[in-house]
């Protein structure tokens, strides 16, 4: 990982955060997932808790296997998203960092990462006895519309009915107001961040990015959140300027599509590092800048301001859209290539990959490469394939 | 008296291309599930269900991940290898992320138009109405450019007796083997239901109703194993109704996306369509991949299982469906506290071998019969 100042800023800030949440007497805590609008969330006070985040921390950690065993062990098919299995591990077990999640007042779905997130949150929702609400945002087979926009608009304002009844007080419009503005900045900044990664050498890699995801994906919508990320802006923008590259010597910049492995984080990070190639930009954590790209549009109504940029972000794209910028972004950040991670748990980011490999590279004129792996799951995952796999690809550019 | 259907299901090419040039209506391949085949019937499209055959899978190695289910796999192997050249349109609805990713794959891999229900997962009924009224309305401009014939009220409504005749034919033949378990093979009733799949409906309803008179009379012949309920997405591979067969076991009912849950649809209300198509997904039966917390599964299977005097629940997982996964502990669970034994076999629709699966079905009804 590239040494950032900001690191340990985050970690507080994350610290802070689940203390808060696993101690908090007065606020109601909702689960919900990383693509949904939690921007009405904070505007009534609750703390938001995302699944997802904590169990790719279990992951990072080296503590998923454990877990998900003993989801497996309850019933749980290995076919099941990974991250599910690794929640309900900890919701099993008490286990995983600080002990599992605290438990959930309400439930908030939104369908925009896949509709796998739906059945997890019928799982949660049917133990806890606990309502869910879901978001449905359809998948954009033809591109946005606006039967959808209103589609997504009207379930937007029927949850601030949802919410205000849950807490027995009006929706705080104001509130959301400046919450959303604060969520519309930090994934500005968050944006702006990781289009540093454009200077070559590229001051971050990708792998840092995913680290420095957490705030973005648990806390936006808050003035700290906003903070941190103009904090590491600041960081990263010193060393774009003066030209330091996150290793040593970068031959080789490529694009990251899908999750990362969070498991082999540190092995990976060495592995391309000894192989001078930058993991420059990734479709993930790009997914969390959506937000930014409507500021000029404030005058907007930011109801479908909202609903466009939860129905607009990658995974929900067709296979034309997902092509188009892949590609546009292999231009933009002067790629060598690209790598696509075949993601045994997450469907909807990786089933059909292989069509888009191929054509990417027909397309861009630049090899790519899909590997098999998995978010969460170290045991369909082997170190030999995937860097052999790698090492041809790497080679394959050198001979370009 | 079953002859006609396996006749049918094991020539499925040859059987769609006789109707095909009979009736010179465009073929439009439909793809699980709940798809209301009444509109392509409607707009003059020959709707065949493509789903559920089991081809070996070389091809699609290439395309779908093998952590796919076989659903999709063996339906786009169907399509690499040639074996669906007489389709012309694709009918999806958006049922799970795999599907939803097939489409697009095969947007990306042939010329073929594809269309969708996009079924809207929401407790926000206004919402949910308008958004599906804008699906339903591209869905008919869709097929209508295929077939190019405008559906008409008349012929949908047509269309709708017709349909909804099948499966009452269907439901009646669920009946009888409710009341009379043992009175037809495991095996011959999987063959009634899936020769609806690929025939018109007007033929399919005729071979339906001699079958019925050809039943009616006769005497039950008892099971001797346990009575079964069935849970599941697809209700292939049919060689383990073989199994069953032998083991003496009578499946009493079933909870299959394509058998009872598209069975017990009433007849399409083509008078308010949208709230007919709406009515014909979310209801009756519940579903792992229709999100409607007023239709839960749990208290449906429970009765199920009692209204159907059966002895316990297997549930026939097709591997790598993530849907009926997530579902599946705290529905077992659930039959614990009621004293009703379930077991899961793991099933792929290219599977060769079956031995496992008769290993462990033939372990259930030990336990079953204590
Ligand atoms: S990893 Fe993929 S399947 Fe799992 S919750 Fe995230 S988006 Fe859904
Ligand atoms: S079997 Fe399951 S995963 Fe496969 S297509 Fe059907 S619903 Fe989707």
């Amino acid at each position: 990982m590239t040494e950032f100042k900001a690191f340990s800023k985050m970690k507080e800030l994350m610290t802070n955060y689940y203390i808060e949440a696993k101690t908090t007497k007065e606020k109601p805590i909702a689960w919900i997932t990383s693509g949904a609008p939690v921007e009405f969330l904070f505007a009534m006070d609750i703390i938001p808790i995302y699944p997802e985040n904590y169990a790719a921390m279990c992951a990072a950690n080296h503590q998923s296997v454990e877990l998900m065993e003993a989801a497996e062990e309850a019933g749980f098919s290995q076919d099941i998203c990974a991250y599910a299995r690794t929640d309900f591990g900890a919701d099993l077990t008490q286990g995983g960092p600080a002990g599992g999640l605290p438990p959930p007042h309400f439930l908030v779905c939104s369908t925009n990462i896949c509709k796998t997130v739906i059945k997890w949150y019928e799982v949660v929702a049917r133990k806890y006895n606990v309502p869910l609400f879901i978001v449905d945002t359809p998948f954009l087979h033809e591109g946005l519309n606006k039967d959808l926009i209103d589609y997504t608009v009207r379930q937007l304002k029927d949850l601030e009915n949802f919410l205000s009844e849950f807490m027995g007080r009006p929706f705080d419009r104001e509130r959301f107001y400046k919450v959303l503005a604060l969520s519309q900045e930090a994934a500005e900044q968050w944006k702006k961040m990781l289009y540093l990664g454009k200077t070559m050498p590229s001051p971050f890699n990708s792998l840092d990015s995913f680290i420095h995801l957490g705030p973005i994906v648990t806390l936006r919508g808050t003035k700290e959140c906003v903070d941190y990320y103009k904090l590491l802006y600041k960081e990263v923008a010193e060393r774009a300027e003066k030209k330091i590259g996150s290793i040593p010597e970068e031959k080789y910049r490529v694009l990251w599509d899908n999750l990362p492995v969070w498991f082999k984080m540190r092995r990976l990070e060495r592995f391309f590092e000894e192989k001078k190639c930058t993991l420059v930009v990734t479709t993930y954590a790009n997914s969390w800048g959506g937000l930014g790209n409507h500021q000029t549009e404030a005058e907007n109504d930011p109801y479908e301001l909202l609903a466009a940029s939860y129905l607009n972000v990658y995974i929900n794209w067709g296979f034309e859209e997902r092509i188009k910028y892949l590609a546009q972004l292999i231009e933009e950040f002067s790629l060598t290539g690209f790598i696509m991670h075949s993601n045994r748990s997450c469907k909807p980011y990786s089933v059909g990959m292989y069509r888009l490999q191929e054509e990417l590279s027909r397309l861009t004129g630049r090899p790519g490469v899909v590997i098999e792996a998995d978010q969460n799951d170290p045991r369909v995952y082997s170190d030999a394939q995937v860097e052999t796999r790698l090492e041809a690809f790497i080679e394959s550019m050198g001979s370009n | 008296m079953f002859e006609p259907f396996y006749e049918v299901i094991n020539n499925v090419s040859k059987t769609v291309l006789k109707y095909e040039k009979e009736q010179g209506r465009p073929v439009v391949g439909v793809m699980p599930a709940y798809f209301p085949m009444e509109l392509i019937d409607a707009a003059g499209g020959y709707a065949v269900q493509l789903w559920g055959n089991n081809l070996p899978l070389g091809k699609v190695d290439g395309y779908l991940q093998t952590y796919c289910c076989s659903v999709a796999r063996s339906v786009l192997e169907l399509e690499l290898v040639g074996g669906a050249e007489m389709v012309k349109a694709y009918a999806f609805t958006s049922l799970c992320d795999t599907l939803i990713n097939l489409r697009e794959v095969y947007k990306r891999l042939f010329p073929k138009p594809t269309l969708e229900i996009s079924i809207p997962m929401t407790q926000t009924r206004a919402a949910r109405r308008s958004y599906l009224k804008s699906v339903i309305q591209s869905v008919v401009e869709g097929l209508e450019k295929v077939t190019r014939q405008k559906i008409r009220g008349d012929a949908l409504a047509e269309a709708a007796r017709i349909r909804g005749r099948s499966r009452e034919l269907q439901r009646g033949l669920y009946k009888m083997r409710r009341q009379r378990p043992g009175l037809i093979k495991n095996k011959d009733f999987y063959a009634a239901i899936k020769t609806g799949f690929f025939l018109p409906p007007i033929v399919y309803n005729e071979m339906l109703e001699t079958l019925h008179l050809g039943l009616d009379g006769l005497e039950d012949r008892g099971s001797k194993g346990p009575k079964l309920v069935i849970s599941g997405l697809v209700f292939d591979p049919m060689e383990i109704y073989g199994i069953l067969d032998e083991l003496g076991v009578a499946v009493v009912d079933d909870d299959f996306a394509n058998g009872w849950r598209t069975v017990s649809k009433d007849e399409l209300r083509v008078g308010d369509l949208v709230e007919g198509v709406t009515e014909f997904i979310f209801n009756p039966a519940p579903c792992c991949c229709i999100y409607n917390p007023d239709n839960d599964r749990h208290p449906y299977l429970v009765d199920k299982v009692k209204d159907a005097g059966a002895d316990g629940v297997l549930f026939w997982y097709i591997k790598f469906c993530e849907p009926d996964a997530f579902d599946r502990p705290q529905l077992m669970e659930r039959l614990r506290e009621e004293s009703i034994p379930s077991v899961t076999i793991d099933v792929e629709l290219s599977m060769t071998s079956f031995d496992a699966i008769k290993t462990r079905v033939n372990a259930f009804c030990e336990i079953l019969e204590g």
